[in-house]
């Protein structure tokens, strides 16, 4: 099955080190796949997914509720997708999307504002 | 004085039974491509319910002053018509007809939907697709007969066909054009299938639509009478002849219509005077050197 | 200096299958940039798998899209079988290999249908779907459904295929090779269908490689990427199994490739059927799931991603999917960029838009 390589990135490092990585990442040929946010008790853990070959390699955060991050639009523009997503449901702020796809909160049009922005209530139902 | 009377009552049985034949034609055709398509297809009399239902609908437009303009496409179809079939003069047929059209373009353009502006811009098109190859068929005539009175066309000794089968030709190919069927139906498809949803005439609706298709089955009788012109002659039985003819080449849009794709703009403009050139064109050409 | 005017352009267009909406900014017939904004069927089936236990989810993965249901289906187990490290039995793995390549073959002349449709060619439209009615009926005679059959769960699949049925599907998909050869063969060779299809929607390599595209959308432009090639979950391995590319790089290829995929389905399925051995077809489950898992499907539309995340509960804490569609938007504005107004549903349909999928 796919690699579960996945590689956390310490709090005090970002944005740098996110930047850093997934730059590294592009140099060697890397794909990218897809940003997935999961709201846990902590805050928003975000997961960026990047493929070669085949194999999977993932960056691993956690944010804290509030606390934006930088874009990745700078060196894989078609992440707009994901991170205009990430923004409109979770209401995570994403800083500087390249110009031309940044639809400020308009590109998934919703009835209510940030719908998945707080913690699931309970757990069974 | 029966001559006067015999035109004068063929116009007005073209003004009563032209959109009676042009509905039942326009069902036979939704019939003939649904069994094309291995469906069983709508029923005969399915166009005359649906202009009846657009009639009882309440009417939505941007700008009314396209209803003015959508009835003088109409008036000037049913009065090239009539010119027509009371064997008037074929070249007034023909600038009447254009009339009808740019009547048609105006009012798209009156509206400010991007879809009718665009589709009114193909129109103008496909206006200037056409033009040139009915010209050609009045000229045609006018070489082959020494007249430009469609009675003494209609009572030539030979039949048309054998002067101009160039010509004859030409005319079939833009037919497609002004039947609305692919590959030649960009600015108004029968279907709403494509990017300019109805094209032309995606800003009307209720009565004003109902015109256009009644316009639209005044238009398809006399454009099937421009080929029936080619058959006839002085002799009687060639008055089936023509009959035939006209079947034959409405089979044929609609097989065309199956077998094709729409194509655009560019190369709908080429292929129709390229088409005119060598069909049309060069047939005038060898008429004018024997005469 | 032309008329510059901004078309919208769906939810709603006759043309266009799916609710996308697109600010067109045309010049003349040009179009200058195309602007997407989506939402339209967002269901937020992403959220409820922390209301249903993950045994039943997997209904609801499948109603993420229609025509893609087997797939979601299949990717949601796949993920959830390898976080619990449950193994299926091999009889399973054939079978949901034979109904995922039935699933390709059936969107792919939906497909066909709809690019035939865009372009005005209505019969052949008409005809495309005819033969898709034949995949359809073998759905419904193995499963009971015809768009979302519900075949997969957790630990194998629902229902078993006696073989013979399967020798008697298999003789319906060799029946149907020979159809599908004389309508594609209308696509490659009619002159208008052509020349609305070659040189139309330009997507060079390096594009390709810079908007991350992926499925027929990428290998039209000559990268032979495809999840079949490493997917160990299905049976590829044993079929004989080589993605399909070109290098046209415009909407000719991609209708190309499509149509040699389904060919290519269609062998690998009669090969599966002889292959297929005798067996259970499932497992049972035990437990719950905890910690998170990737796993990847190449759905007909190019590679789907799934995520799954558990914390020892009845219900998982986090499902994640990722579509082809998602993936091929940024390619699809892009190739949308200087073409005519009148190609642009031909664009639109050759990423083969599934907004369903993007939205959940």
């Amino acid at each position: 099955m796919s690699s579960q390589d996945l590689v956390t990135i310490k709090p005090e490092n970002r944005p740098t080190d996110l930047l850093q990585e997934v730059e590294n990442l592009k140099f060697q040929g890397y794909r990218f796949v897809q940003i997935c946010c999961t709201r846990v008790p902590e805050g928003f853990e975000l997961t960026y997914s990047f493929d070669k070959n085949y194999e999977l390699k993932n960056l691993r955060f956690t944010l804290a509720d509030g606390e934006g991050i930088t874009s990745i639009t700078s060196l894989y523009l078609p992440a707009f997708v994901c991170e205009n997503e990430i923004h409109d449901l979770f209401g995570v702020p994403i800083n500087h999307i390249a110009k031309g796809v940044d639809f400020g909160g308009k590109f998934f049009r919703l009835a209510e504002k940030t719908p998945w922005h707080d913690l699931p209530k309970g757990g069974a139902h | 004085m029966s001559e006067l009377m015999n035109n004068l009552l063929f116009g007005i049985a073209y003004l009563i039974l032209a959109p009676v034949v042009g509905g039942l034609l326009a069902g036979c055709d939704r019939i003939i491509t649904a069994r094309m398509q291995r469906r069983v297809g709508p029923p005969l009399l399915q166009p005359f319910y649906d202009v009846l239902k657009l009639t009882e609908k309440q009417e939505i437009a941007v700008n009314l002053i396209q209803d003015f303009y959508v009835g003088g496409f109409l008036l000037f179809v049913m009065i090239s018509g009539i010119f027509f079939f009371t064997r008037g003069d074929i070249l007034l047929v023909v600038f009447t007809l254009t009339l009808a059209s740019v009547c048609l373009i105006v009012a798209a353009y009156s509206s400010n939907s991007p879809y009718s502006q665009i589709g009114a811009e193909r129109e103008l098109i496909q206006t200037m697709s056409y033009e040139p190859m009915l010209l050609m068929v009045a000229i045609g005539f006018y070489l082959a007969t020494g007249t430009f009175s469609l009675s003494e066309i209609m009572h030539g000794h030979a039949a048309g066909i054998i002067f101009l089968p160039g010509v004859f030709l030409g005319l079939v190919y833009i037919l497609g054009i002004k039947f609305r069927k692919s590959p030649f139906d960009l600015a108004m498809s029968h279907h709403a299938h494509q990017e300019l949803i109805k094209g032309t005439v995606t800003e009307f609706s209720g009565k004003t639509l109902a015109m256009v298709e009644v316009a639209h089955w005044y238009e398809n009788i006399f454009l099937l009478g421009f080929v029936y012109l080619f058959f006839v002659w002085s002799a009687g039985w060639s008055i089936l002849l023509g009959l035939l003819a006209c079947a034959v080449v409405f089979f044929f849009e609609i097989l065309v219509d199956n077998c094709c794709s729409r194509i655009k703009w560019q190369a709908l403009l080429k292929s129709t005077w390229l088409v005119s050139l060598v069909a049309g064109f060069i047939n005038l050409l060898i008429l004018m050197y024997m005469r | 200096m032309g008329k510059h005017t901004v078309v919208p352009f769906g939810p709603q267009h006759p043309v266009l299958p799916e609710p996308i909406h697109l600010d067109l900014e045309l010049d003349d017939e040009k179009v200058v940039r195309a602007i997407p904004s989506i939402g339209y069927i967002h269901r937020g089936l992403e959220k409820l798998v922390e209301k249903r236990e993950f045994k039943e989810y997997v209904f609801i993965a499948e109603r993420i899209c229609g025509i893609c249901a087997f797939g979601h289906g299949w990717g949601y187990c796949k993920s959830v079988e390898g976080l619990m490290n449950i193994e299926i039995p091999l009889r399973a793995k054939y079978l949901r290999t034979i109904w995922h390549e039935l699933s390709r073959i059936h969107s792919h002349l939906l497909w066909l249908g709809l690019m035939a449709d865009g372009m005005g060619f209505e019969s052949l439209f008409m005809h495309s779907w005819r033969l898709r009615e034949k995949v359809l009926d073998i759905f419904e005679k193995t499963t009971g459904g015809r768009v979302i059959f519900s075949a997969c769960k957790i630990g194998g699949v629902r229902r078993d295929i006696e073989d013979s049925e399967l020798h008697g599907i298999a003789e319906i998909l060799r029946g149907m090779r020979d159809e599908v050869r004389e309508i594609t063969d209308i696509f490659f060779k009619e002159p208008t269908s052509v020349s609305r299809l070659k040189d139309v929607g330009i997507l060079s390599k390096e594009a390709a490689v810079a908007t991350c595209a992926v499925g027929p959308m990428v290998r039209a432009s000559g990268i032979p990427l495809d999840y079949r090639v490493a997917d160990t979950s299905g049976v590829y391995r044993e079929l004989n199994f080589t993605p399909v590319t070109t290098d046209t790089c415009d909407c000719y290829g991609r209708c190309w490739v499509r149509v040699q995929e389904i060919f290519a389905s269609l062998d690998m399925i009669c090969q599966a059927i002889e292959k297929i051995p005798a067996g259970d077809i499932a497992v049972p489950v035990k437990g719950n799931p905890n910690g998170e898992y990737f796993a990847r499907l190449e759905q007909p539309r190019g590679e789907a991603f799934y995520y799954v995340k558990g914390n020892n509960t009845t219900h998982l804490t986090r499902f994640r999917v990722r579509t082809p569609t998602n993936m091929n938007l940024p390619a699809m504005v892009e190739a949308l960029k200087g073409c005519d107004y009148a190609d642009v549903p031909m664009i639109v349909l050759t990423i083969d838009p599934c907004i369903s999928c993007t939205e959940r």
